[in-house]
């Protein structure tokens, strides 16, 4: 559904990846894990098309994505989730989750029955519905993320990117985002997670790839993956 | 005392009217960062477009089609001046190709109507009505009413239509507007239009009550730059407010003082509040990240 | 082959060459002699309006050019400035030097009302205040006609020396005595850490304020001195024209001398002129309509001639080339079509703005500079392979071992090593009664609206430790960074620094203490040359007044002669010596890395906070930053760093905390933390039983 050949992408002087490739097949949840400064982050960015890759090509359903710029790309159909979850604060929770459907809303999705799919949200979670009319702004961090997640789900998206859910949120919290991601998998959505919780991380995921300094080092099923040195390594240094 | 309530009631019309100009501001700079120096040509091109097509059509009929040409003219604004600015990240870059669009867009429609001051027909009776002992124009009147209808109907776009919450997700942040699918390049544009559509709507409000000519834009935009920082660049009702200060201020000066003096208020109030309140009476200062 | 080889020669570089004085000594020769060769009056008077706009033009390109700043009310303050003398002469029949002195200071008092409130916040406010300021002072002027005479205006004779009323072309010599002195002034003051200050707030705001360069501070002074020397233009105007009225003092002519400055050529002594010279000769250009029509149609041959080639050869594509050719073809149309250019002189004003902002952004000088550089880098790159060329033959010609292809640079022998440490480094050592932790953070909280980034942090690091911090994503890490250098403020609890407490306080303040620091993405001045870059560092060594600047003193000159020798040592101690000039937008990543570490060495700080130095470094680079941060630590100073990089930190920290959630959770040395369950927990995350109590899924084969 989602591949990604050869991606060289940075920010202005420095790049940061050198030519990464990889594989997201339908239905399934890849999770791309990797320490910080690793390029993760850049990774999501280049895809959705909120920078520019200098190299490489990405496509979408077989379609070439590479270098478009981001609404285009959520108008073919992929969501992102963005690293800190830039929920828009001024709007409320429902608006929020309206704004997601906006390529359905315009008419460059299949329009489909957007508060149908706002309510099954809401079923999902709960404590969305509650704060539905209050302001995105004012919910706390783990709400955001919730609405974050709901806002990107509300596109119906061929492929869910999903950038570091569990960042900055309490432990127990992590939780649900993790068993929401569960849930997520169950209904066969085709999502691209990365995270910095590997182990988590690799529990729920499908197939894992091992990001370090910009190339991938290590890539497998997630079984295999967890017991794999090389992820410890990436993350705490080699003495470990 | 009597007078001053009737200065206080000029004073709240000619507020309106700043008002209406900085609401516009706010409009493009909620989007973009950026706002239309030559806003005051937008306004002075609706008034003098109307004058033309008012004595065609009528007063009534012409509104619509000023505001039709408003908003093209800040579309081309927008793609001649500001967006190569933005592409370029260069403050220096809009400000200056706005003045200068204001420049070019003052000499034109000095060649078309000519330099002197015309008299625009007012579509109401000029005759002043009398209400607790003051005297209000019912063009005045007017004016009150349009600028409120005119934000009114805004904020309802934007709290009710999807583009309408593009538009507010896009001032909130950008990137992640765009990864709704929104088109911020698209939502850039629009708020120009619409904040020139704005001003030629106060062009043309304005104008019975005041001499129409090509040099009636700058000084009414200039002084809805002080209502915008008075009242807070991302503040609806602070504009208003400010707006209300601001033009009672200069009624009460023009009498008081002398009518040579009332332009000053506007900026010894902008100064004062920068110095102790930068972000303006109602608006609110974001917190930058390092 | 050595670095300097490689490198073109530095685009930086701005010391006067040969060519440059030979130019300038040519100008002032044919200023000397224009009188004499054009004794037309009004020629003669038109250059001296030009001498004059050109003294108005270099303050303003302090602020425009340097700063970054719009201001639309210089046409007031060279209005205020002309008031000043019309007033005094008029009033007091006050002598020139009386009155030009008092034009500079009420003026340059002008600016600072202006100046003050409008650039406390970084946004559009001084062009809009400044358009206020420019349409109060018209009216103000008519108004009190009890001072001014209102729109009757003023009229007085040229100044009088030793009793003799100078005529034309003698105030002329006087006029270019003046522009003499100001370029003297401007120039003294930006080849100055003034100047240097000004560049790098407009480079990187939030790098000046943690070097302790104040960016709202000297924003003030650039506009204030700007002010200054449009009171100056316009004091000499007043005596030139001998006639003053409110209408002169315009927006039009504001905008007049924005114009000029980005025309001309801004960051430079001959745009201004340039400008100058453009702006007073426009109106004549203007009315006459044959003379514009052969320019438009000649500068719309020259652009399109220029498109077609460019399209062909493929350096540029169609939609880049369409805007500026259509605008000029139509400019072309527009001059024959009409019949007279009076009426349409504003709209091609306009037209003017609009092609200079887009399409000469540095100036006609900055633009005939660029082409120069270009030229000069062909020439330089053509040498360097017939160089490597010549190398190459000539290690054919002896294969034979024991020939050397080129000798290897002299690497400094440990004996000047140790003396550029010495020099670099002033850590000095810490007081008798000096507290054993150089920083004691005491329950610091920091909220930033509902979101908790710091939870009661207590942290304590001992003098002249390398402090490792280190932390999952979102943990806080760089907020703490922040707080400890003024850019957050603690919402409660304590920061010690040497006993003294420095919550709350500015980051140039906290500079000043002892602090420096470097940042996640680096924040060069990019513009300036790296020994620049330093020299900002060292900032707070100068104690020197304006006035000694403008003097150059022999406090100013000692001052500025050890900073530049304290620059190279830096340099030197950093490996950077071989770039002193280049420009530190051109280094390459790693070189920028320690650069940035350098300048703040140049703090003298006791206190070096590295945040994420290592990020996007190669190998090799990364094994040159360990090697110097064991240097600096070797000399007495105690240093933070924050990174992910654990090969780095367990390498050559002493001792390690670890956030998480804005929490401390665990504390030791390397080896201890490493180890530390929580501390895998809050990387790798344990599974998901530790962190939420959910049973693992079965897991999903692939």
């Amino acid at each position: 559904m989602l591949q990604v050949r050869e991606l060289i992408a940075g920010y202005g002087k420095v790049q940061v990846l050198h030519g990464i490739s990889l594989d997201v097949p339908k239905g399934r949840l890849v999770t791309l894990i990797g320490s910080n400064g690793a390029g993760k982050t850049t990774t999501m960015r280049a895809i959705s098309g909120m920078i520019r890759p200098s190299a490489g090509h990405i496509s979408l359903a077989g379609r070439e994505i590479a270098g478009l710029a981001s609404h285009r790309v959520s108008g073919l159909g992929l969501a992102h989730s963005p690293e800190g979850r830039r929920v828009f604060p001024s709007l409320s929770v429902s608006d929020n989750l309206t704004l997601g459907a906006f390529p359905r809303l315009t008419y460059r999705r299949p329009r489909g029955d957007v508060d149908a799919d706002r309510e099954r949200i809401f079923e999902m979670f709960p404590r969305l519905r509650e704060r539905r009319h209050q302001a995105a702004g004012t919910l706390s961090g783990g709400e955001q993320q919730m609405l974050a997640m709901g806002r990107a789900l509300m596109l119906n998206p061929e492929v869910l990117l999903l950038d570091e859910p569990s960042m900055g949120l309490a432990p127990r919290l992590v939780g649900e985002v993790f068993r929401t991601l569960e849930q997520l998998k169950a209904q066969g959505i085709t999502m691209l997670l990365v995270e910095q919780f590997a182990a988590a991380a690799l529990h729920v995921a499908d197939y894992g790839y091992v990001l370090e300094n910009g190339r991938i080092a290590a890539h497998g099923p997630a079984a295999e993956l967890r017991d794999n040195p090389a992820v410890r390594a990436a993350y705490l240094g080699a003495a470990h | 005392m009597e007078i001053f309530f009737q200065l206080a009631v000029s004073g709240v019309a000619l507020g309106m009217i700043y008002a209406v100009i900085a609401f516009g501001y706010q409009l493009t700079f909620a989007t973009s960062r950026t706002l239309n120096f030559g806003q005051g040509e937008a306004l002075m091109l609706g008034a003098l477009t109307g004058l033309s097509l008012a004595g065609q059509v009528g007063y009534w009929l012409m509104i619509p089609v000023v505001l039709v040409f408003g908003a093209l003219q800040g579309y081309v604004v927008e793609r001649l001046g500001v967006a190569p600015a933005i592409k370029s990240k260069s403050e220096f870059g809009w400000i200056m190709s706005t003045i200068a669009l204001g420049i070019i867009f003052r000499n034109t429609a000095e060649n078309i109507w000519g330099k002197d001051d015309l008299k625009f027909p007012s579509p109401l009776p000029e005759s002043p009505l009398t209400v607790l002992g003051v005297h209000v124009l019912p063009m005045e009147i007017l004016v009150v009413v349009g600028a409120l209808l005119m934000m009114f109907a805004v904020e309802i776009f934007n709290r009710r239509s999807i583009y309408g919450k593009a538009v507010v997700a896009t001032s909130n942040d950008r990137d992640a507007a765009g990864l709704m699918g929104i088109n911020t390049g698209i939502v850039i544009s629009f708020s120009y239009a619409l904040s020139s559509l704005t001003a030629a709507l106060a062009g043309v409000l304005v104008a019975p009550l005041t001499l129409t000519g090509a040099s009636m834009g700058a000084v009414l935009g200039l002084k809805a730059f002080a209502v915008a920082i008075i009242g807070g660049l991302n503040s609806g009702l602070g504009v208003i407010v400010g707006g209300l200060i601001l033009g009672i201020a200069e009624t009460t000066t023009g009498y008081y003082l002398s009518t040579g003096y009332k332009d000053v208020p506007g900026l010894v109030l902008l100064l004062v509040v920068l110095a102790f309140k930068p972000a303006g009476l109602f608006g609110t200062l974001a917190i930058k990240k390092v | 082959m050595t670095v300097s080889a490689v490198l073109p020669r530095a685009t930086g570089v701005r010391h006067i060459t040969g060519l440059r004085l030979a130019l300038g000594a040519a100008a002032l020769l044919a200023l000397a002699v224009f009188p004499v060769l054009v004794p037309n009056p009004y020629y003669v008077h038109l250059a001296a309006l030009i001498a004059i706009y050109s003294v108005l033009l270099l303050g303003l390109d302090i602020v425009v050019g340097y700063t970054g700043e719009v201001s639309l009310g210089h046409a007031s303050l060279f209005g205020v400035g002309s008031y000043t003398v019309g007033v005094l002469v008029f009033k007091l029949a006050a002598p020139f030097w009386v009155t030009l002195p008092a034009a500079i200071a009420i003026t340059a008092l002008a600016g600072a009302l202006l100046a003050l409130p409008a650039l406390r916040v970084t946004g559009p406010y001084l062009a809009m205040v400044t358009l206020a300021f420019g349409t109060i002072v018209q009216i103000l002027i008519n108004e009190m006609d009890f001072l001014t005479s209102g729109p009757l205006g003023i009229s007085l004779r040229k100044p009088a020396i030793f009793g003799h009323t100078l005529s034309a072309s003698q105030y002329y010599y006087f006029v270019v005595a003046a522009l003499c002195l100001t370029l003297l002034v401007v120039h003294r003051i930006l080849r100055s850490h003034l100047g240097r200050a000004f560049e790098a707030l407009r480079d990187s705001p939030v790098a000046s304020d943690c070097m302790g360069v104040s960016v709202y501070r000297y924003k003030v002074y650039a506009f204030v001195i700007s002010a200054a020397l449009a009171g100056f233009a316009g004091g000499l105007f007043t005596y030139s024209e001998e006639y003053i009225s409110p209408n002169t003092y315009s927006i039009e002519l504001a905008i007049q001398f924005l114009l000029a400055v980005i025309m001309g050529g801004r960051k430079t002594r001959s745009g201004p002129v340039l400008g100058a010279a453009i702006v007073v000769m426009l109106p004549n250009l203007l009315s006459d309509l044959e003379l514009f029509r052969s320019l438009a149609l000649g500068l719309a041959v020259v652009v399109t001639s220029y498109a077609g080639y460019a399209l062909l050869t493929r350096r540029r594509r169609l939609h880049e080339l369409w805007v500026p050719v259509t605008l000029l073809i139509g400019m072309v149309i527009f001059s024959y079509g009409i019949e007279d250019m009076t009426d349409y002189r504003l709209t091609i004003f306009g037209l003017m703005i609009l092609l200079v902002i887009y399409y000469l952004p540095d100036g006609i000088v900055g633009f005939v500079r660029s082409i120069a550089q270009q030229w000069r880098l062909r020439l330089a790159a053509r040498t360097r392979v017939r160089h490597e060329l010549q190398a190459l033959q000539r290690a054919a010609g002896m294969a034979q071992p024991g020939h050397a292809a080129a000798p290897a640079p002299a690497s400094p022998g440990p004996g000047t090593a140790a003396a550029h440490a010495q020099a670099a480094i002033h850590a000095g050592a810490p007081a008798a009664d000096a507290p054993a932790n150089i920083l004691e953070v005491d329950e610091v909280l920091v909220q930033f609206g509902g979101l908790t980034a710091l939870n009661r942090v207590r942290l304590q690091v001992a003098r002249n430790a390398v402090h490792g911090l280190i932390g999952p994503n979102g943990s806080g890490k760089s907020t703490m960074m922040n707080v400890l250098t003024g850019i957050y403020r603690p919402t409660a609890g304590s920061i010690r620094f040497e006993g003294k407490s420095i919550g709350g306080r500015s980051s140039a303040q906290i500079a000043a203490a002892g602090i420096a620091r470097t940042f996640q993405n680096v924040q060069l001045f990019g513009e300036m040359s790296v020994t620049e870059n330093v020299l900002v560092g060292l900032h707070h060594s100068f104690a020197s007044t304006l006035l000694d600047v403008l003097l150059h003193t022999p406090r100013y000159q000692r001052e500025a002669q050890g900073a530049r020798e304290r620059a190279a040592s830096i340099l030197a101690f950093m490996g950077l010596a071989a770039f002193a000039d280049e420009e530190a937008r051109n280094l390459p990543y790693g070189k920028q890395r320690l650069l940035e570490i350098g300048r703040a060495l140049a703090l003298d700080p006791h206190l070096l906070l590295l945040d994420e130095p290592a990020a996007g470094l190669t190998a090799p680079d990364i094994i040159e930053l360990t090697a110097i941060i064991r240097k600096i630590r070797e000399h007495g100073l105690t240093l933070i760093l924050i990174e992910h990089h654990m090969d780095v930190v367990m390498g050559i920290c002493d001792r390690v905390s670890v956030l998480d959630f804005g929490n401390k959770i665990a504390e030791g040395d390397p080896a201890q933390v490493q180890s530390d369950p929580r501390v895998i927990e809050a990387y790798l995350g344990g599974t998901l039983e530790s962190v939420g109590g959910v049973e693992p899924t079965a897991a999903g084969g692939a």
